[in-house]
């Protein structure tokens, strides 16, 4: 046996490692649990070389940055002034708050007006495999962080941590296909899910084709995903266009815009409300709506919000229309069964336009006009 | 033999010794044969042992192979010209899959989709305990917010054991129109699952509960698809391995005619009780309502618990169908088949007059007529039309009970009509052999009094009249009523009742609607509508004087039955109003249905004939009864 | 650090095995990992060099061990297997293989020829893609689509940056 061990070293060597991973893998896949433990200590032993590499990469472009686009960074400078002006106004604000009240309802307020509590953090490589959609960021459970946790940049949202390390976590970006959030347009409250494509554009998924949407609008987290707060910028609308089952709608994120260095983990949330004009220093060029989606001008999209009908519902609305005309209440003794094949006047809201509308006895027809007023109360 | 075996050793030594370098490369290949046949063995444990254990749901680590169920939306509910009455719509599922599921992210998930997290635990409980590798259907119907919640959760890192599924919703119309026709579907009961009925079901399949739904479940339900399919991690999928489609449910054509039955509706508005219109010659229903009535809605989903309590706790019993639950006395719409019996049994013919004076002394006791003044003398005819009860009393005494039981039997009372919906009440008609069946007692005659005029121990319920007179004025032909088209029945019930005998006692009813009788408030002009109007008590007169019952119980209830045109009817209508007081309030609604249906059936000939529109005036005489 | 150019006329089995400092034999791998973490950041086009099974090659050459090699590759894989997504074992196996097969032709080819290095860095690359695309369809069913043209064109890239690469790693050999 030893014999044999020696003269095949090599294939008892290669035989041994394989099947020793073959079972790990067997494992993670049978149990499905992660070998947590490897991960850690080879995440452990990358991150502070690529802490490194990246504090060195980022000096030396700050330099040049610094030294080559004066320009640049002045224009910079004025809007992070801005920015600054607002901040310290804030402050001013609360820390009179502080001074005039009593301690201890001050120090409710202040947690009360505060921002979100975060964390900066700054990406420090890619996920082998995940064709840059996964990002190393330099911060990790030492710093509070979990998954599930949201990232931003000042610019809007930049994706979730999927996994967090002692010193370093995985960030998942926006435009992974996985990704999702729940967002709102700032314009008309339409509500849906902003979702990855894998390319730098993601999606908004679930919105009704009857729903207006405009490109340049701006999108804003919902609040609803249980990931992202309230009222952060998620993106503008690059493309509209009507699908099979409901709009399709493209939007570049906000948040990966200038490029993605350092990022902010939110800790915990603040809700905030939906601003009605774009966030500051985003020049953004609005068009002008264009005329040819004119299914946004559609009065009729007004009408959907009313619920799905069946036939029924329509008949009985006929119907309804068919006793008030004549002055019948149903079941009432009145002055004699009504005339059933008199029909209506038309309602008032009814749209000339269709030419469907021009044959009275369309059961279809009768309904979307008069939804509005379905809901009549009877004697 | 050894000779050959010496030289090939002899030979592989020598090559052995000679050629060190082939010997080395009979060792490399030996060595990777080694290899390859040891992976082999592997590759084979890891598909058996690995991969396919569980048939191949266990590599769903990652969900590469996902079998994706293709849920087969339910077949339609059409009403007779193909209008539709339930119609699908798309909706969510959420499912939680086993294979990927763990159980400490229950609680967030319970949080984030805003379900009970006992209620949650002890569904998967039940789930891990059945069939493995099922998904578990966790919540239907789901919020915006929640589809939000779930799709930003279900990535590989965070929950990838959520599941969106797109089941088609059942739509129902709003405001429990044709609620206790169509009835509603539900998540098939454990109890459900232990019947027969139920066999083929698994835990979290849709069934019918009630009405048509349950009724024709079979035929409305299709056959669930699946696709068998390679998903990347972002729940794409590249690639079909296997697709079976989902067979849609067969749709249900009705015969009911949604003219009438939005007319039916609305005239009970607000009311309680039902209305059936019968086509009497074949059996079809026209209208059912049954009023209050409950949303199928809230059942189309999920229903939840505080709506589920408030329906079955609300004393106005919304759930139950009146048109075929209710059973109450009939009242005066009994008398036409007293009349009848009368007749075919000869114990009295259409001239036998009584005396009405406002009562009578039967059986030692005074019973009044609800003239007070009396209706002097009374035939047969006058007797149906002013629904003299002294008439009745004295006629149903000379017939005998068992007499008028051998004929409204016959007509159909005291037993189901069979129609095509589940939990139908069998109504009862008393009889001496009942009375000795379920009592041990005797028949008093004086009992028979009470009988006579549909008060007592006999009940109907609204289809049942609607049926029984139907028959008797379609010249004792009896359909079996039904509401699905393909259902209709192809030998009716004859009874051979003499066709003068059910002249006379039709010429009784048109005479109650048109000739200042008792149901004048249903007519209508051009249309030779016949019909009988009813109050009946709902508790008996002792009762009522005891003074301790609610207002509702004292208030009689209205009937009316009715049937056009008078001779070769074509729509036989119950109208039954509890605690309407009198049948002349339920003769207004069986007048505004027949109306509809006259007036569509010229609206119909007009189109069939345009030449002949120009001449016919709307709502005149009946069109001619080619069909 | 010795900088002697390889003798190219010893005969295969004597020619001597190549000895590293363990900082290089650590810190290598380490450094090629990095590479393929933290450069495509910035240069995409860079995410499709393989560094970490370009040093298992060298090494594993260049020791001519095939323990040795299983070893390197096992390591090398498993460091990349626990930056990724993918669950741990895949580019361990893989690399575990191009290991013991690297040493095991080192033993009977002069690994130090500029031509033989790019027909083997060619080829492990070839196989290296070709066995993971076979490990990930079979052990976990993964869809991952294999484009022979793709990776032939990419194999050859990896294989022209291999020799000027090994040539630069010679110099880390240390003489006895």
């Amino acid at each position: 046996m030893d014999l044999i061990l020696n003269r095949y070293r090599n294939l008892t060597a290669l035989v041994a490692a394989i099947l020793v991973q073959l079972v790990l893998l067997a494992y993670q896949v049978k149990s499905n649990q992660e070998v947590r433990l490897i991960r850690v200590w080879a995440v452990s032993a990358v991150t502070p070389l690529a802490r490194l590499l990246e504090g060195g990469r980022s000096g030396a472009v700050t330099f040049f940055k610094d030294y080559f686009v004066l320009l640049d960074v002045r224009e910079q400078n004025k809007r992070l002034q801005t920015d600054l002006n607002r901040v310290q106004l804030e402050n001013q604000v609360l820390r009179s708050e502080l001074d005039t009240a009593e301690r201890g309802r001050a120090l409710s307020v202040f947690q009360e007006q505060s921002q979100m509590k975060t964390v900066a953090a700054r990406i420090i490589g890619n996920s082998p495999g995940s064709n840059g959609r996964v990002v190393l960021i330099d911060r990790g459970t030492g710093s509070g962080i979990q998954p599930g946790m949201a990232v931003i940049t000042p610019d809007g949202i930049v994706g979730k941590i999927v996994s967090s390390y002692p010193t370093a976590s995985n960030l998942l970006l926006v435009t992974d296909p996985t990704f999702a959030a729940g967002v709102l347009s700032q314009k008309n409250r339409v509500h849906g899910t902003l979702k990855g494509t894998g390319n730098s554009n993601a999606l908004v998924d679930y919105v009704q084709n009857e729903q207006n949407v405009e490109v340049g609008e701006w999108f804003y987290t919902a609040g609803d995903d249980r990931v992202f707060p309230k009222g952060l910028p998620a993106g503008t609308v690059t493309a509209v266009r009507p699908g099979r089952t409901v709009k399709e709608i493209f939007l570049s994120p906000s948040g990966l815009q200038n490029g993605l260095e350092d990022v902010l983990v939110i800790l915990e949330g603040d809700h905030k409300p939906i601003p009605d004009l774009p966030p500051p220093g985003q020049s953004v060029h609005l068009q002008p709506l264009p005329t040819s989606e004119g299914d946004s001008a559609d009065p009729l999209s007004a009408a959907r919000s009313s619920g799905a009908q069946t036939d029924l519902d329509r008949e009985v609305e006929h119907t309804r229309r068919i006793g008030e005309d004549q002055k019948h209440v149903f079941g009432e003794r009145g002055r004699g069964a009504p005339d059933f094949n008199k029909v209506p006047a038309a309602a008032p809201l009814a749209a000339p336009s269709s030419p469907a509308s021009a044959s009275p006895a369309s059961n279809s027809q009768a309904p979307s006009s008069s939804t509005p007023s379905s809901n009549q109360p009877r004697p | 033999m050894s000779d050959p075996d010496r030289t090939e050793r002899v030979s592989s030594t020598r090559l052995f010794r000679d050629d060190t370098k082939f010997a080395l490369g009979r060792i490399a290949v030996f060595q990777y044969a080694s290899v390859a046949v040891f992976l082999f063995l592997i590759s084979g444990f890891w598909v058996l042992q690995i991969r396919d254990h569980e048939a191949n749901s266990t590599l769903a680590e990652r969900n590469r192979i996902k079998t994706v169920p293709l849920l087969a939306p339910r077949g339609k509910i059409l009403d007779r010209d193909g209008r539709v009455i339930v119609d699908n719509q798309p909706a969510f599922v959420v499912q939680l899959a086993q294979e990927n599921l763990k159980l400490e992210h229950l609680a967030p998930i319970a949080e984030g989709l805003h379900l009970d997290l006992d209620d949650l635990k002890a569904t998967v409980k039940r789930y891990a305990a059945g069939k493995r590798y099922s998904p578990i259907p966790i919540k239907r119907d789901l919020t915006p917010a929640e589809l939000t919640f779930i799709d930003s959760h279900r990535d590989p890192g965070t929950f990838p054991e959520l599941e969106l599924v797109q089941e088609p919703r059942r739509l129902y119309p709003q405001n429990g129109l044709a609620a206790h026709v169509i009835g509603y579907v539900g998540e098939v009961s454990e109890t459900e699952l232990n019947s027969s009925d139920f066999a083929s079901y698994s835990q979290g399949d849709l069934v019918g509960k009630t009405g048509l739904e349950r009724q024709y479940n079979e035929i409305l339900k299709g056959v669930d698809g699946q696709r068998r399919v390679v998903v990347d991690v972002a729940g794409r999928e590249h690639q079909v391995l296997e697709s079976a489609e989902a067979t849609p449910g067969q749709n249900l054509q009705l015969t009911i005619d949604l003219d009438l039955q939005a007319v039916a509706e609305l005239a009970l508005e607000g009311k309680k009780g039902a209305v059936i219109a019968l086509d009497p010659r074949d059996g079809s229903v026209l209208a059912m309502v049954s009023r209050p009535a409950f949303d199928p809605n809230l059942f189309a989903a999920h229903i939840k618990s505080a709506d589920w309590k408030a329906l079955t706790t609300n004393p106005d019993n919304p759930l139950l169908n009146r048109a075929i639950q209710a059973q109450f006395a009939p009242g005066s719409t009994f008398k036409p088949l007293v009349a009848m019996a009368g007749l075919e049994s000869g114990t009295i013919d259409e001239n036998y007059s009584v005396r009405c004076n406002g009562g009578g002394t039967f059986y030692g006791r005074y019973t009044k007529c609800w003239q007070k003044g009396g209706h002097g003398g009374v035939n047969m005819h006058a007797g149906i039309v002013h629904s003299c009860d002294v008439y009745f009393y004295t006629v149903g005494d000379k017939i005998g009970i068992d007499n008028i039981a051998e004929y409204a039997e016959q007509a159909g009372l005291g037993k189901k009509t069979g129609v095509d919906l589940p939990g139908e009440a069998e109504g009862l008609m008393p009889s001496t052999k009942w009375k000795l069946r379920t009592q041990r007692e005797k028949w008093y005659p004086g009992e028979t009094i009470s009988v006579a005029i549909g008060q007592g121990a006999v009940t109907v319920t609204p289809i049942q009249l609607a049926t029984a007179i139907g028959g008797m004025a379609n010249g004792g032909v009896w359909f079996k009523p039904h509401l699905v088209k393909m259902a209709a029945p192809t030998d009716p019930r004859r009874e051979n009742w003499n066709p003068d005998h059910i002249a006379k006692v039709v010429a009784g009813m048109y005479g109650v609607v048109n000739e200042g009788g008792t149901g004048t408030s249903a007519a209508i002009p051009g249309i030779t509508l016949s019909g009988k109007t009813g109050s009946a008590q709902r508790v008996s007169n002792d009762l009522r004087k005891s003074g301790k019952l609610a207002k509702d119980e004292l208030q009689d209830n209205g009937w009316f039955v009715a049937f056009a045109p008078r001779e070769n009817p074509e729509i036989v209508i119950a109208v039954l109003l509890e605690a309407g007081e009198h049948g002349n309030l339920a003769a207004p609604t069986a007048r505004d249905v027949i109306k509809a249906y006259f007036d569509k059936k010229t609206r119909l000939s007009k189109i069939a004939q345009p030449s002949l529109a120009l001449i016919q005036r709307p709502g005149a005489a009946a069109p001619p009864s080619v069909h | 650090m010795s900088d002697i150019p390889a003798a190219f006329s010893d005969p295969p089995r004597k020619s001597k095995v190549s000895k590293f400092k363990w900082v290089s034999i650590v810190g290598i791998p380490l450094a090629a990992i990095l590479f393929q973490v933290y450069v495509p950041r910035f240069f995409t086009y860079l995410a499709y060099l393989e560094m970490p099974l370009l040093v298992t090659v060298y090494f594993s050459l260049m020791r001519r061990s095939p323990p040795f090699g299983v070893l390197l590759g096992m390591c090398i894989g498993l460091a990349q297997d626990s930056l990724s997504n993918h669950p741990l074992g895949m580019f361990g196996i893989v690399k575990t293989l191009v290991g013991y097969f690297a040493a095991s032709v080192s033993q009977r080819f002069e690994t130090n020829n500029a031509v033989l290095r790019l027909v083997l860095a060619f080829f492990f690359f070839f196989f290296h893609q070709f066995f993971y695309w076979v490990l990930a369809r079979a052990l976990l069913g993964e869809a991952v689509s294999f484009e022979p043209l793709q990776t032939l064109v990419l194999a050859v890239l990896n294989a022209a940056v291999a020799v000027p690469l090994f040539h630069i790693l010679d110099r880390l050999k240390v003489t006895d």
